[in-house]
């Protein structure tokens, strides 16, 4: 089915009861050509592109719980690129090209919104840093403006310009960026894929991988044995798990990142809004709930919720930044499983067995790189070789030292992004 | 030569009084830093309590004497404050720390109901009772809290924090007062 | 989450600084090779249940090995890395 403002409209006048289901919800089959563990937005946009930049649809996604349940649908919608390390500027750019025409592309409406990010900055440090972020993302041809006090009081009238402690100094203004109905990513991907003769298959929790001569030959899983040539592991926060099964550690540790959101409110947030040295971003959705976040927990966890005093923590940032929300009240929160890396960058790659593929690393920020992601790991698996903009989100860039992208300049540690 | 003025960490801050909490520094001096070394802990104990009655403080502990006091500090190491310490050669690491605190004392009824405000600590007296002393968080700031007496702590923080230790004592102390005005205590 | 710190008791896990793993605690000789350093230095066991990792409790200055569960947050014991390190 074809989705056009007509048959809204049509559907609206009839009951909307002509709507079928948007994927089929097929028994596995004992066999596939290629195998993606996991149905968030990663492994279910790397299905849709293998089916249609390569032709390749016998293909099974394995979610072990219903599709779009992870960080896909947990995430604050948060579209950019304006990252600065070469690797990391090239895929992000690729990701941001392929969300403008991704609604047309899926016939879906994924809301994306480019509404404007503005990064403030509260120093002359900060400034001469995002100076040169923003010069990093011109070169890449991409969009930045550096805004003085007085452009930011444009767009932000109602920051608290003058706090002591952290004056507004400015603010890069990337101009391309914006939000997304995260869910609705996930159903686009899978609903596009799906009809493309990709089996989604849900409640299906992989449980074993099976490997012989250092060749992959399928999964195990609550489901049943599914045998296969190709096997990626696209699970997020669950990678180091899912990767145990075929006997690999990752450099991954899983870590707890939380967001808030606020009852409806008439619109006053425009943009996105980054708050340069407190961790609090904040952004308003479509509902009129502002949906804010910052810091990761920071100590290991799958417990998929957060403690209070991160919550106190980002609270405490709001306040500092934007008084005047002050009144609004919190609805709910809530907590994402994330892949954090040594120096805060992905991985797209092969493994040492022949066959299986990991892309996994995303920390906290790869909704934005959905589209990015699937792309280029499609291209990894049908390929052979990797694909440009991805070239370098290698998993032995640690052990080798060769590529690091430590974005945030912190070191190449764990517990440090 | 210049003639410089010695001005004490809260000077032109404090004294304040709110409700019935008042916040007064203090300014002991001599401050010494002791840390003993690797298993010379007992000898350092007995020096000093021969010197000045006052033994080497266990975890969470404080003792005063005579106008000295001595404050657990974090592992492995105390603060005399208000008398020099003996001749610990060879038996401990001594470094100097007078003035490099902001040291106030919270006194009054509530003093604890102020700090619970700030601290991560349960400070009330069935826990925390006369002379116990925990080196905790006041706000964002590493802080030594010790009780002095009934309704009377002494809080110790890094000198460049001075301002903002009395801005947040202040801010806890203004917002309790007027919690209690507001409910007729 | 609360936490035992050995030396000063139980207190809010906002005192302490997270380091990770307690593999931290068994660093490879210097010319043990790159797979044991690779592996001390970046690859994760990231267990999904019972984990033992380093805590920092700043206002003592103690390192500590904290056991407790990642799903949970249960805590079941805390000892001083120094006397804990085997
Ligand atoms: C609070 C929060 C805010 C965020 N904000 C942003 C943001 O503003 N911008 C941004 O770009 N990114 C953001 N992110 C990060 C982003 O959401 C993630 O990086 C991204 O969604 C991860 O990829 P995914 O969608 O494939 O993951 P997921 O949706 O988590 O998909 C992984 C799937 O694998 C499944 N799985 C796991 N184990 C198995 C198994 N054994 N068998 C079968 N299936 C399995 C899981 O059930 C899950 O559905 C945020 C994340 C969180 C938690
Ligand atoms: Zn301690």
């Amino acid at each position: 089915m074809r989705y056009s403002g007509l048959q809204v409209l049509k559907e609206g006048l009839f009951g909307q009861k002509g709507w079928k289901p948007v994927w089929r919800d097929p028994a596995p089959k004992s066999e596939y050509d290629i195998i993606i563990i996991g149905g968030g937005g990663h492994g279910l946009s790397t299905a849709y592109y293998l089916a249609k930049e390569h032709g390749l649809t016998n293909i099974a996604v394995l979610e072990k719980g219903y599709l779009g349940g992870g960080n896909v649908g947990r995430n604050t919608t948060i579209v950019r690129a304006n990252y600065f390390l070469p690797g990391n500027s090239e895929f992000y750019s690729h990701s941001l090209k392929l969300w403008e025409t991704l609604e047309q592309d899926l016939n879906y409406n994924v809301m994306h919104s480019q509404r404007g990010l503005i990064n403030l900055f509260h120093s002359d440090g900060q400034r001469d840093a995002f100076v040169r972020r923003g010069n990093a993302m011109i070169n890449q041809g991409d969009d930045a403006e550096l805004l003085d006090r007085a452009g930011v009081r444009k767009h932000l009238p109602y920051l608290d310009f003058d706090n002591i402690r952290f004056p507004v100094y400015g603010g890069l203004l990337h101009r391309r960026g914006g939000t997304a109905r995260h869910d609705a990513v996930a159903w686009g991907y899978a609903r596009g894929a799906d009809q493309r003769g990709v089996d989604l298959i849900q409640n299906c929790e992989v449980t074993g991988i099976d490997i012989e001569n250092g060749k992959v030959r399928g999964v195990q899983t609550t489901r049943g044995a599914i045998r296969a040539k190709k096997v990626a592991i696209v699970t997020a926060g669950r990678s180091g798990q899912v990767a145990a099964l075929a006997g690999m550690r990752l450099p991954i540790e899983s870590h707890i990142l939380q967001a808030f959101v606020t009852e409806g409110l008439k619109p006053v947030i425009d943009h996105v809004v980054s708050f340069g040295m407190g961790h609090f971003y904040i952004s308003q959705s479509d509902k009129g709930g502002l949906v804010f976040g910052g810091d990761l927990d920071f100590y290991s966890s799958y417990a998929s919720r957060g403690n209070l005093p991160m919550k106190e923590h980002v609270m405490d940032a709001a306040m500092t930044l934007m008084p005047i929300i002050g009144k609004a009240k919190v609805l709910r929160s809530w907590g994402g499983i994330m892949d954090m890396t040594p120096d805060g960058s992905p991985i797209i790659d092969k493994t040492d067995t022949e066959g299986l593929f990991v892309d996994c690393g995303w920390c906290y920020g790869g909704f934005k790189a959905v589209p990015g992601s699937g792309f280029s790991l499609a291209h990894l698996i049908a390929t052979g070789n990797h694909h440009a903009p991805a070239a370098r989100y290698r998993l032995d860039r640690f052990r080798t030292g060769y590529g690091i992208m430590d974005e945030e300049g912190k070191g190449s540690q764990h517990n440090l992004h | 030569m210049v003639d410089l003025i010695a001005k004490s960490a809260c000077a032109g801050l404090l004294p304040i009084t709110i409700g019935s909490l008042t916040l007064t520094e203090e300014t002991p001096d001599p401050v010494t830093s002791i840390a003993p070394f690797k298993g010379q802990s007992e000898a350092v104990s007995e020096r000093l309590e021969s010197a000045l009655g006052l033994k080497f403080p266990a975890p969470n502990r404080s003792a005063s004497k005579s106008g000295a006091r001595i404050v657990w500090a974090g592992q492995g190491r105390a603060l005399l404050m208000g008398a020099a310490a003996p001749d610990l050669a060879g038996l401990a690491a001594l470094t100097d720390q007078s003035d490099a605190n902001a040291i106030v004392t919270l006194k009054g009824e509530g003093a604890e109901d102020a700090l619970a405000r700030l601290v991560p600590v349960d400070l009330r007296a069935a826990h925390f009772k006369r002379g116990h002393t925990a080196r905790t968080f006041l706000g964002h700031m590493s802080a030594s809290i010790t009780r002095t007496g009934v309704d009377s702590f002494e809080i110790t923080v890094f000198r460049a924090m001075a301002g903002t230790l009395v801005h947040e004592l202040t801010e806890a102390m203004e917002s309790l007062h007027a919690r209690r005005s507001h409910l007729g205590q | 989450m609360r936490l035992t710190c050995p030396v000063c008791g139980d207190r809010d896990h906002r005192e302490f600084t997270y380091k990770g793993d307690a593999v931290m605690l068994d660093r490879p000789a210097p010319d043990a090779g790159t797979d044991a350093w690779d592996s001390y230095l970046h690859l994760r066991d990231n267990p999904c249940g019972d984990t033992r990792d380093l805590w920092y409790h700043d206002p003592c200055g103690a390192w500590v090995v904290v056991e407790r569960n990642t799903v949970t947050h249960a805590v079941t014991g805390t000892a001083l890395a120094s006397e804990a390190k085997r």
